[in-house]
Parts: structure tokens; C-alpha cells; sequence
């Protein structure tokens, strides 16, 4: 049988896209598709060579009507997700003028400065929890050492044990470590903007702050706009800092669903459980990024995109 | 020419050498998981110069994750021949069927003193066959640094939890270091469990019928959180403690040391390791430390029999040498050359220990005043999660995250679920 000319093309673009799908396949919808088959089971790491049986809802039932569901979703929406990448787009974005004002380029440190910002941002997360902890170390802390020898506390703060600072901890964490990319990119954005309309709008009498908010803000809300859709999704399903600097603790204090995905799973070997919790995130994760989408609309955001 | 054959006579003394050697070497891997790494690895030298044919990988993983790892490992065929597990953790891999029985085992030899000489063989023990072979003993004591409860003017060891909070709240005021501190996050399970066994309640214990019910009232749970807690309430501990998970945790480990703590908790071989610690660093200077048994409360002071197993992956390919390895590895001469912070599970070998002057209180307990989780390894529940939701519970009461009532009426709630009441 021959083919006409387009279902042979259309059947050359299939063929050609085939090992991509395969690999999409493979490396993301079967085990999504896996993780919600497990999600309707009572599996336990204990039972894998078994296998579970299947309890329909019972599992995402029993975590959202949990007592502890509330804490959990208020540290990760809040403390771990909205306070973090508000800090660090507000700080990326003064490091970002900072690294692009006149007077760095005038006193040639700008490649110096651009060098230091991207020091935290080279370092591991582990390496950088690690190093932080040391410093908030109660008894051989430099943070504590310093705030002693200065008199402005006079007994060691647990920083990290502590209900009222832990949070401010690891979001110091977070934030020392992810801001140099937010500066950089935006860094890379700031570099786009003519020049001549500054020059014109300062001809015009605009203030500093006009500038900004007229010609470089407008300039720099695509960029913007992505880096906070991706950190948002990023730090939400991030464990790596919670989990190394705390453990979830004091207590369950700093419990986020990523470290009770992890505590259920392998801590209370309740595989099932965890793959609802693991499920319950996805789903709001995709509910948030078709929510901003729309906000900023899809047109709008491929253009800004691409 | 005279190139060309070199090079195939070459190649094919190599291929044969290769697989001269493939066909007599076996490799096996063992995970361990103490911090005698160098001390195992030289032990392992010597076992492969008496058994040739056998090569030894050593692997290891922080005890924090090794459960986990191990079960997820074996349950797709996979991980180490042979295993350094927790005592209590024998069971669920026995329920999880990752790990051989012992009577397919022993096929390839025999204990010397058989396998009825190793302690607490009811831990191994899964629907009538045991699935691991104990390899170390250890409990906990008391842990003092005597110059300080001196300097506090503390006479004496204290007996009882009474005892011990006066003597922390002395050293506090008298000399403005920490009295009593212990790790309180993950760990806190065991002086939690302590406190309860010696005034006549546990979490779990036998109802009379055959079956297991909850041994602690609310009013009990919540007594023994304001207890551990009144001693960061009262700045005798450090608030760093609950997020500290072991009692190994160089901030209680170096406050020891250097004098600015007076009292501790922990088991045998981290006693040991901080008299180590100790001698290191003072060359020729008597050691301020002393142990002495666990408090009493309304009753006898209490510890737990725990220690450490030895378990053969059901997935090994090499049974007979891992088995091997699993007969070195309880020999005597690995204790006393080798793995000299630990205490062998073997009665014969137990009865042989010289203990130093500072390791009586260890003697004592061990001899004394242990007691096996018998009903708590028995029961519905199991140990390894009892053991988390205890400490997670605990730790939130202690940080001040919940109040103690809260934290013990949660608590209970969850045993109940995980008892299957």
C-alpha cells in the first residue's frame, strides 16, 4: 500500500518522536501512574515482595482528616514556600541592581562582585545546610560567638531547637543558598533594557524609583514571573533542607509534606500512605501552575517563556 | 610477527588468569553499620588470608537509614550477603521475608558453643524459626563526670530519677553547667522506656489473654514528659538536645569531655569510645568518669537487652561463604582483637569480660537489671515504628511544640491504632 505524502511525513514526525516518547514513558508516566496505583493500597516496605491490598480512598481520607494535615500544609505553603521565595525574589532582585549599578562597572568590580553571589549558589545544599548548622550551633557557633562577644544576647540561642527561630533558620538557609540564581537571571534581564529610555526619561525629569517602576520593572516581569512560578514549584516539593537541618523537628514543628512523605514511607514503612501524600502534592502543585497560568495568561507566558 | 604473538600469548594469559581468578574468588559483601570501620576492615584481612577464596566487601550506612535501605534493597533481589541489623529489626525482616532462616544455615557448620549460647535468641525468633544470629550485647547506664558532681558538692551516685534531677538541679546552680542532658529527639525512646519499666508501666504488655494491651495511662505518659522536659525547662540541658537524635552527638559527646556536663545516659560502646576520646586527649591523666546502674523509681531500676544481629540476605548467592563470614564475625578472637568496644551476645564469651574500674555501672546493668521487649517485639505493633511515634511525641512535648497532656492523649490514640485496638 503506498502512503500519500503527508501520512508519510506525519508517519516520519511519529517515528522520530517515538524514542522521546518512550523515554517519557518510561522515566515519567509509569512510575507517576505506579505511584498512584500505590496510593490505593495498604502497602508497606515490609510488604513489597507481597504486595499491598487495595483500600480505594482510605488513604488520602485518613491525611487530609489527620490532626496534624493543618501544621503540615501551613509550614509548607507559608514558612517553607511563601516566606523563602518572597525573600529571595525581593533579595535577588536588590543583588541583581546591585551587580548592574553604574559604580561597580566604574570601580571594575563587577566580575568580582558577580563571582562572590554565585559562591552559595555553587555550594552543594548539603554542604551549605551542614556549614549553616555549625554556625547556629549553640556552644561553638560563629553566629552565637558573635552575638555573645557583642552583648547582644546574653545567653546561646538554639537556633534550630528553638520553636520561635527554627523557621527563620532554614529559610536563612534557603534563601543563602538560591538567591544568586534569581540575582544572576534577573541580572540577565536587567541587561535588555534600552538604555535610551532611561537616558530619555531622566531628559523628562523621572526620579530613580520612575525609572524602576516605569521602564526597568515592566522590563523585568516575564523574568520575574517564571522564576517564581518554577521556585514555587521547586521549594514545595523541596526535602533536602528541611530534612538535613532539622528532621522535621523540634518535635513534628517543622514538618512539611515532603519530609512526611519521607517519614511515612520510610520512617513508618507506610508506602501506600506516603504515595497519597506524594500524590495530594502533584495534584496541587498542577492546580497552582494552571492557576498562574491563567493569571498571566498562556499566550503571554510562552512569550515570555521563549 | 615476533609483536603479534606476543600480544596473543599476552591476551590470553590474561583471559586466563582472569577467569582462573573468577572461578576461585567469591565476593561477598558486608554491610556494618558501628563506627569500628578501620577495626572491621583489618578483621576482614585477616578472615580472607584464612579463607582465600572468599573476598569481603565492606560497606556502610548510618544506623539512622539502614532498616529502610535494607528492605527496600532486598525486596527486588538486591544488597549486602550479609547484614549488621538491630536486634528488634529481625522480626520485620523475618515478616518481610528478606532474610534466610538460621536452620538453612547452619547446613554449613556449626557455632562452637552451639546456637543456644547467644542471648536474647527470642528477638530472632519469627513464627518458630530464627531468622538472625546476635552478635553484640549492649543496655544502657549512667554516665557521670565525678569532678563535676565534686565541684557541686554531689556525694554519691544518685538511685533514682528523684535523686537525679536533685543532683542535675545542684551541678546547675552550684557550678552554672548542664546537670543532666540526653539526646531527645529520635533516642529519647530509651530513658522514656526506662523511667516507665522502673515505675511498673510500659507501652506495651501482656493482658492476660493471650494477647497485648496498652501499660501506660495518660496521667503516666504525661508525668514522664514533664520529668525529661523540667531539665531544658530548668536550663540543666541544653534546648540544642531536642533535635539531637543519639547520645553520640558530638555536643553531648564534647560536653563531657571538657567538663560542662555532669551526667549522661548511653550504651556500652559509646561509654567506651568517650574514655577513648578521653585518654587521647589527657595523656597519663586519671579519668573523671564513672558509670553506675539506671534510676529506680516506685521500682527496680530497668534497661533494655539490646544489641545488635547478624542476618544473611535471602537473595545472597553465596550462602555458604556468607555463613562463613557470619562464623568469623562471632568468633572471640574478633572481640578480642577487633570489635573491642562491643560486648559479644554469647554467654560463654559474656562471662570472660574483664570490665575497667569506670565500666562497673555497665556490669551491673548487664548482669542485673535488664530485661528483653518481650511483649513490645511480640505484639501487633511493630517495634521500629512503636519506637518513632514514641520519640516523635516525646520530642513535642519537650521542644514545647504541644503540651504534655496533648502530646500523651496523641500518643496513646496511636499506639491504639498501631496495637489494633
Amino acid at each position: 500500500m503506498r502512503l500519500s505524502p503527508g501520512a508519510r511525513e506525519r508517519l516520519t514526525i511519529f517515528w522520530m518522536l517515538f524514542p522521546t516518547f518512550l523515554v517519557i514513558v518510561g522515566f515519567y508516566i509509569y512510575p507517576t501512574l505506579y505511584n498512584l496505583e500505590l496510593s490505593f493500597t495498604d502497602i508497606t516496605l515490609l510488604k513489597l515482595r507481597k504486595g499491598g491490598d487495595w483500600v480505594g480512598l482510605a488513604n488520602y481520607w485518613e491525611f487530609l482528616r489527620s490532626s496534624s494535615f493543618f501544621d503540615i500544609a501551613l509550614n509548607t505553603v507559608f514558612w517553607l514556600t511563601a516566606v523563602s521565595v518572597t525573600c529571595r525574589m525581593i533579595l535577588g532582585l536588590l543583588f541583581a541592581l546591585l551587580l548592574n549599578a553604574s559604580f561597580l562597572k566604574r570601580m571594575k568590580l563587577s566580575t568580582l562582585a558577580r563571582l562572590i553571589l554565585l559562591v552559595p549558589w555553587a555550594t552543594p545544599p548539603v554542604v551549605a545546610v551542614i556549614a549553616w548548622r555549625w554556625m547556629f550551633d549553640p556552644t561553638h557557633g560563629a553566629i552565637n560567638s558573635w552575638l555573645l562577644s557583642t552583648g547582644l544576647i546574653s545567653d546561646p540561642i538554639a537556633f534550630v531547637s528553638n520553636l520561635s527561630t527554627v523557621w527563620p533558620a532554614i529559610n536563612t538557609i534557603i534563601v543563602w543558598n538560591t538567591t544568586p540564581l534569581v540575582a544572576i537571571s534577573l541580572l540577565a534581564a536587567l541587561q535588555t533594557v534600552p538604555q535610551e529610555l532611561n537616558e530619555a526619561a531622566s531628559i523628562d525629569g523621572a526620579t530613580k524609583f520612575q525609572e524602576f517602576r516605569f521602564i526597568t520593572l515592566p522590563y523585568l516581569i516575564p523574568t520575574l514571573s517564571v522564576l517564581t512560578l518554577m521556585s514555587v514549584i521547586w521549594t514545595f516539593n523541596n526535602f533536602v533542607y528541611v530534612w538535613l537541618a532539622t528532621g522535621a523537628g523540634p518535635g513534628t514543628f517543622t514538618n512539611v509534606l515532603a519530609t512526611e512523605v519521607y517519614l511515612k514511607a520510610f520512617v513508618d514503612l507506610r508506602i501506600g500512605y506516603s504515595a497519597a501524600i506524594g500524590v495530594t502534592m502533584a495534584v496541587v502543585m498542577a492546580l497552582f501552575g494552571a492557576l498562574y497560568f491563567r493569571l498571566f495568561g498562556v499566550g503571554d507566558m510562552q512569550e515570555k517563556v521563549g | 610477527m615476533f609483536v603479534k604473538k606476543g600480544i596473543v600469548v599476552a591476551v590470553s594469559t590474561a583471559l586466563a588468569l582472569g577467569a582462573g581468578s573468577a572461578l576461585a574468588e567469591t565476593v561477598i559483601k558486608f554491610r556494618f553499620n558501628d563506627s569500628e570501620r578501620e577495626e572491621m576492615r583489618a578483621a576482614l584481612d585477616e578472615f580472607e588470608s584464612a579463607n582465600p577464596d572468599i573476598k569481603v566487601e565492606l560497606q556502610t550506612i548510618s544506623w539512622k537509614d539502614a532498616r529502610d535501605q535494607f528492605l527496600r534493597e532486598a525486596a527486588v533481589g538486591q544488597g549486602p550477603d550479609v547484614v549488621h541489623i538491630a536486634f528488634v529489626w529481625t522480626q520485620e525482616m523475618a515478616e518481610a521475608e528478606v532474610v534466610m532462616p538460621i536452620e538453612e544455615l547452619v547446613q554449613y557448620g556449626e557455632f562452637a558453643n552451639g546456637f543456644d549460647d547467644f542471648i536474647a535468641t527470642d528477638l530472632t525468633e519469627y513464627e518458630g524459626k530464627a531468622y538472625g544470629v546476635p552478635w553484640s550485647a549492649d543496655t544502657w547506664a549512667m554516665v557521670y563526670r565525678t569532678d563535676v558532681l565534686e565541684s557541686a558538692g554531689v556525694d554519691g551516685l544518685p538511685t533514682n530519677w528523684s535523686e537525679l534531677k536533685a543532683a542535675s538541679t545542684e551541678v546547675k546552680e552550684k557550678t552554672g553547667k548542664s546537670g543532666f542532658a540526653f539526646a531527645a529527639a529520635n533516642q529519647i525512646w530509651f530513658p522514656v522506656n526506662y523511667y516507665l519499666w522502673s515505675n511498673g508501666a510500659g507501652f506495651v504488655v501482656e493482658d492476660g489473654n493471650g494477647g497485648y494491651k496498652i501499660g501506660v495511662s495518660q496521667a503516666q505518659l504525661a508525668d514522664a514528659m514533664d520529668y525529661f522536659k523540667s531539665f531544658i525547662t530548668d536550663g540543666e540541658a541544653p534546648e540544642s538536645i531536642v533535635t539531637i537524635d543519639q547520645p553520640h552527638d558530638p555536643t553531648l559527646m564534647q560536653a563531657l569531655l571538657d567538663g560542662n556536663q555532669a551526667a549522661a545516659l548511653m550504651p556500652t560502646n559509646t561509654f567506651r569510645q568517650l574514655l577513648s576520646a578521653y585518654e587521647e586527649a589527657n595523656p597519663g591523666k586519671p579519668v573523671p568518669f564513672a558509670s553506675g546502674p539506671m534510676m529506680a523509681g516506685t521500682g527496680e531500676p530497668q534497661t533494655h537487652l539490646g544489641g545488635r544481629t547478624l542476618v544473611v540476605n535471602d537473595s545472597t548467592k553465596n550462602p555458604e561463604a556468607a555463613w562463613k563470614l557470619v562464623q568469623f564475625l562471632t568468633s572471640a578472637e574478633l572481640f578480642e582483637k577487633y570489635y573491642t568496644n562491643q560486648f559479644p551476645a554469647q554467654k560463654s564469651l559474656l562471662a570472660q569480660i574483664d570490665y575497667r574500674p569506670e565500666e562497673s555501672g555497665f556490669a551491673d546493668q548487664l548482669a542485673n537489671h535488664t530485661r528483653t521487649w518481650g511483649a513490645y517485639a511480640q505484639s501487633n505493633a511493630q517495634m521500629g515504628q512503636l519506637w518513632n511515634t514514641t520519640s516523635r511525641a516525646f520530642s513535642t512535648a519537650l521542644s514545647g511544640q504541644k503540651s504534655s497532656e496533648e502530646a500523651a492523649a496523641e500518643l496513646l490514640s496511636e499506639l491504639e491504632r498501631m496495637l489494633g485496638n
